[in-house]
């Protein structure tokens, strides 16, 4: 009889650290089937480290990473259950991208067929004869999705896809994610920057400091940062900044005559500048990007962030 | 792990860098060979020279291509990031570096057999225009004959077995420069360094344990008494090296993160 | 602001340093050539060998030959006619050819074994010599001698000076030369002498036997007593048949004086128990092994993802190239130097106190050494940096440097056996030329031995060796930069 099975991958709880470094301080998250699930955060997060885990490539200290419910290294052919593509996993530049996919499908038991179609279905058909070394960083994240897509598996992991990409492989990368979640496959895609997932993503899982410090939908997650914010258009940038900091709000300027304002009704800030004569020609609620939402979220949680001299506030 | 070995011996026939190393293995070791035994004379009986033993010198040469086969298998992919590939498709790493030590053992005993066959061919053809003739005590050499089938099949096993230290030694140090470095360095040192020991026990010493010196005790067929280890004894002590490094390899490889 | 090319180099400098197992890497050479040269030292125990003769400038002698003496003091002089020299070969004393088999007069201070001493003999193969103080060798009459052509040979003092005269009739006297003997004192052992050494016989040597016909033995001058005694100089010979150790028979006037040994300055064959600076700095090998791969990782692990920084960085491939031979150049030489300058005289102490005993060398045969073995690491660190950026590879370009350098070793100096055309070609042809930078043993015309590299003889001399190397490391740098030019990054 064979076990009952938790579709997906199921991480809890995960701690490593690197000497001083805690690299992973209790990370846990799920990725269920048919959902592209973003994976960001800022680099050094614990992103990639997390995915070397799930992989069985990195050991932990505490925790589990199960896939479909078993450690990754108790599978006989683990390709055939999750497809990978590691930033960090190159292959041999004297190699042809078909003789690599062939020895991956050799490890899983799997024909030359299969090598064939895998280097259709990414579109790289015309180039497969040619060594990987001759390949664009392009091509090469397209070889690396064939030997994901290999086995055929339930789970895919794709560590910053986007990279390298032109906007037209972006567009590409996009839609095939999407079709691949259509299939009802797990999708946990990796990226430092957000804006790469917005329209992609269902579920977004975002880290910081070694753990998750959101696990949620893409549309909740919007909602909330959105929440109490007011965007207002002004020709004096400085006074208005100054006297709505000075009223107890949180301003950041957004464009050279745009600023955001936390923490102050909309009605209150026009209230505010009609008192002190400030002009401006526009007041809304402000709709957050995911972007802005995901800032939000990793302010705290960024190691090493440049200082931010946009801030206008005093 | 038949998968493993499937895969593994597909990426060394799928590019060109094993394909000229175990052909320059081959060249080198005829090479070598020839030119010590055209070199070499025989003018009475009982010239001191053991005629098999030059006829396989080649060995000392070609092995160092393998010593570069075998450390690329392993260091190769840590230098690109490849192990990576490798590890995540066969996740219980012993099997992963069995599979590369089963196909290299594959590859290097194929090729060696035809480079020590070769180096003994050469032997065969010019030794006796060189004075190595039967009136001399030298029967034209076979691998009938039996010392001479023990130093061609322990030819072959050391050429394997310098494979399989190769590749335990490029697991536990990972980078291909300072694990070829240590490969050669175990290889050579010895016999460079014995003759300055001038303690005659610790020199036989020193002879006995070094993986090379012992390893090609097993090409000698004359003599063998004044050898300071046995002929098989010999290639058993380089099978413990190798063993060694294997084991080291496996347990790191278990350990470390990819 | 600091020009272009330094700043390249000082970026390679830094790049450098910075890499804890590069630094690491360098300091563990230097540590090799040292270790090595502890060990040589502490494992060798020679406590309890024969003492070796010590010639008047510090070398190591062979002072070992039949004495036919007697004691003589002041002013005199010594005459005698040689009529026959034959010499045996063993082991069955076979009539062989050892061309510097001597017979002849000798004036020596005493029969003590690395005294000094002046001598006048006739030769196998070299005709007449006057020698003194094992080093020094003039030519006289040429010609082997026989009873139709005998050779008249006298030594006569004067103080401190020694002459020595040759003739072929006994009448007309011709002085070879005149040699002085400092600090010679009044009373010197005066008399005939028959020495062979050691006939060459392919990479070995076999032990010998003279014979010599005297007559018309006379002395002038100087208080002698007229009675000669019949002694061996110098430990009695191992492996002779015990009748061959010297002897001496007279009927008819005729002194028939056989022998063995030599009187000569010691060379590595004659004295196998004796180590050179060479076997002391034996730790060059894996400190060449370890600078090899530094060399190669040098640059190959630009070629990982960084060559594109360091290519983009600056201006001049070639100078980047340049800049990276200078650094890893200069930071070998320093650890070659460190632990070449630690090792000798650390191994040499430690060796004299196991009582081995080392061919001595000149403080500036010692520089060289010391220049020389630092020069050879810097070097082929370089040649590895060059084959590494041509090659791209780290395992290839280490394992062909190593091979190139150390393989042509092994097979000259590990095996004896190896024709001297192949060894001679090995030595002049590959990087391994380079080895005769420490070659401190010096090859004696009056000496004939197998001065091959086994022995620690180079048939190049040490920078001419040197230059083989260099030359290797050159080339290969000029088709780096032309290929590094050329080739995408």
């Amino acid at each position: 009889m064979r076990p009952l099975r938790t579709a997906g991958i199921v991480v809890a709880g995960l701690r490593k650290r690197y000497g001083q470094t805690r690299a992973l301080d209790g990370m846990s998250f799920t990725v269920r089937p048919a959902l592209v699930t973003g994976f960001v955060g800022p680099n050094g997060a614990g992103k990639s480290t997390t995915m070397r885990v799930i992989l069985g490539l990195a050991a932990v200290d505490e925790g589990t990473a199960l896939v479909e419910g078993r450690p990754y290294r108790s599978l006989r052919h683990p390709l055939r259950h999750v497809g990978s593509l590691l930033d960090a996993a190159a292959p041999h530049p004297g190699r042809s991208a078909r003789n690599h996919l062939l020895w991956l499908a050799h490890s899983q038991g799997l024909a030359a067929p299969r090598v064939d179609q895998v280097i259709e279905q990414v579109g790289l058909t015309p180039a497969a004869g040619r060594k990987v070394g001759g390949y664009s960083l392009g091509m090469r994240q397209r070889l690396g999705i064939a030997a994901a897509l290999l086995g055929d598996p339930p789970i895919v992991m794709l560590d910053e896809p986007f990279n390298g990409m032109d906007p037209e492989g972006i567009l590409w990368m996009r839609g095939f994610l999407r079709s691949l979640a259509a299939e009802g496959r797990a999708v946990l895609v990796s990226s430092h920057l957000m804006g790469e997932l917005q329209g992609t993503a269902d579920h977004l899982v975002v880290v910081g400091r070694g753990k998750a410090i959101a696990d949620t939908g893409v549309a909740e997650l919007i909602a909330t940062a959105s929440r109490n914010r007011v965007a207002l258009r002004t020709t004096a940038v400085p006074d208005a900044a100054r006297l709505l900091a000075r009223a107890g709000a949180t301003v950041a300027s957004t464009g050279p005559d745009t600023i955001t304002v936390a923490g102050l009704s909309p009605d209150r800030v026009v209230t505010l500048l009609n008192e002190r004569a400030v002009p401006f020609s526009e007041v809304s609620a402000h709709r957050a990007t995911l972007e802005d939402a995901y800032l939000e979220l990793t302010r705290g949680a960024v190691e090493f962030r440049a200082s931010t001299s946009a801030e206008v506030s005093r | 792990m038949r998968a493993a070995v499937h895969a593994e011996w597909t990426k060394v026939r799928t590019v060109a860098g094993p394909r000229w190393l175990l052909l320059g293995a081959i060249a080198a070791t005829v090479a070598l060979s020839t030119a010590v035994v055209s070199v070499m004379t025989c003018d009475a009986a009982g010239c001191g020279h053991d005629a098999t033993r030059l006829s396989l010198t080649g060995v000392q040469f070609g092995q160092a291509l393998v010593v570069i086969l075998a450390v690329q298998v392993m260091s190769g992919e840590h230098g690109t990031g490849m192990i990576r590939a490798t590890l995540a498709a066969t996740p219980r790493r012993t099997t992963a570096l069995a599979a590369k030590a089963v196909t290299l053992t594959g590859v290097v005993a194929a090729v060696g057999t035809v480079a020590v066959l070769g180096s003994l061919l050469a032997g065969r053809l010019i030794l006796p225009g060189r004075g190595f003739t039967a009136a001399h005590g030298y029967p034209i050499l076979s691998p009938a004959d039996g010392p001479t089938l023990r130093a061609t099949v322990g030819s072959i096993l050391y050429l394997v077995l310098i494979a399989l230290l190769s590749l335990g030694v490029a697991t536990v140090v990972r980078d291909s420069a300072t694990s070829t470095g240590v490969v050669l360095g175990l290889l050579y040192l010895v016999p460079v360094l014995a003759p300055v020991i001038h303690d005659p026990h610790w020199q036989r010493l020193l002879h006995r344990l070094g993986p090379m010196s012992a390893g090609l005790a097993v090409q000698a067929t004359t003599d063998l008494r004044d050898l300071p280890i046995g002929p098989w004894t010999g290639l058993g002590v380089l099978a413990g090296w190798a063993g060694a490094a294997l084991l080291a390899g496996a347990l790191l490889l278990r350990r470390r993160d990819a | 602001m600091t020009a272009a090319p330094l700043r390249v180099l000082h970026a390679e400098w830094t790049k450098f340093r910075t890499v804890r197992g590069w630094v690491v890497g360098v300091v563990a050479a230097a540590l090799m050539v040292v270790l090595v040269a502890v060990l040589a030292g502490v494992s060798s125990d020679q406590r309890g060998a024969p003492a070796v003769p010590i010639g008047r400038g510090g070398e190591l002698v062979t002072d070992s030959f039949f004495f036919v003496h007697q004691p003589m003091t002041g002013d005199g002089g010594i005459t005698v006619s040689v009529s026959a020299l034959d010499v045996g070969i063993a082991p069955d004393l076979e009539p062989g050819t050892v061309p510097w088999a001597k017979a002849g007069l000798v004036i020596k201070d005493g029969t003590r074994p690395g005294s000094a001493y002046a001598a006048i003999m006739v030769t196998s193969g070299h005709g007449v010599r006057m020698q003194h103080d094992y080093t020094e060798d003039t030519a006289g009459l040429p010609g082997p001698v026989s009873t139709a052509s005998p050779r008249w040979l006298r030594l006569e003092r004067s103080g401190d000076a020694i002459t020595g005269y040759d003739s072929t009739d006994g009448l007309r006297w011709t002085a070879v030369g005149t040699v002085h003997l400092d600090g010679l004192g009044p009373t010197a052992q005066a008399g005939l002498f028959v020495a062979s050494p050691d006939a060459v016989q392919g990479p070995g040597t076999v032990p010998s036997v003279a014979t010599a016909v005297f007559a018309d033995l006379r002395t002038e001058g100087g208080r002698l007593t007229d009675h000669w005694t019949g002694d061996r100089v110098g430990p009695e010979p191992t492996g002779h048949p015990p009748t061959t150790s010297g002897s001496v028979a007279e009927s008819d006037g005729r002194l028939t004086v056989t022998g063995t040994g030599d009187i000569a300055p010691a060379v590595r064959a004659s004295l196998g128990t004796a180590g050179t600076i060479a076997d002391v700095l034996t730790g060059t090998f894996p400190a060449l092994i370890t600078v090899i791969v530094l060399g190669t990782l040098f640059i190959t692990t630009e070629y990982r993802d960084l060559i594109h920084v360091t290519l983009a960085a600056s201006a001049g491939r070639s100078r980047v190239l340049a800049a990276k031979a200078i650094v890893l150049g200069g930071v070998t030489f320093t650890a070659g130097l460190a632990g070449t300058a630690i090792a000798i005289p650390l191994g040499e102490h430690l060796a004299r106190q196991s009582g081995v005993h080392l061919f001595p060398i000149t403080p500036s045969t010692q520089l060289r050494v010391v220049l020389g073995t630092a020069a050879l690491l810097a070097t082929a660190a370089v040649l590895a940096l060059a084959v590494g950026t041509l090659f791209r590879r780290s395992a290839g370009a280490v394992t062909t440097v190593t091979i190139a350098v150390v393989l042509p070793y092994l097979l000259v100096a590990q095996i004896p056996f190896i024709p001297d055309v192949v060894t001679d070609w090995l030595t002049r042809v590959t990087p391994a030329a380079a080895f005769a930078v420490q070659q401190s043993v010096v090859p004696y015309h009056q000496v004939t031995s197998v001065y091959t590299p086994y022995n620690g003889y180079y048939p190049l001399a040490p920078w001419a060796g040197f230059a083989v190397l260099a030359g290797y490391a050159v080339v290969s740098l000029a088709a780096a930069a032309v290929v590094l030019r050329r080739r995408d990054a």
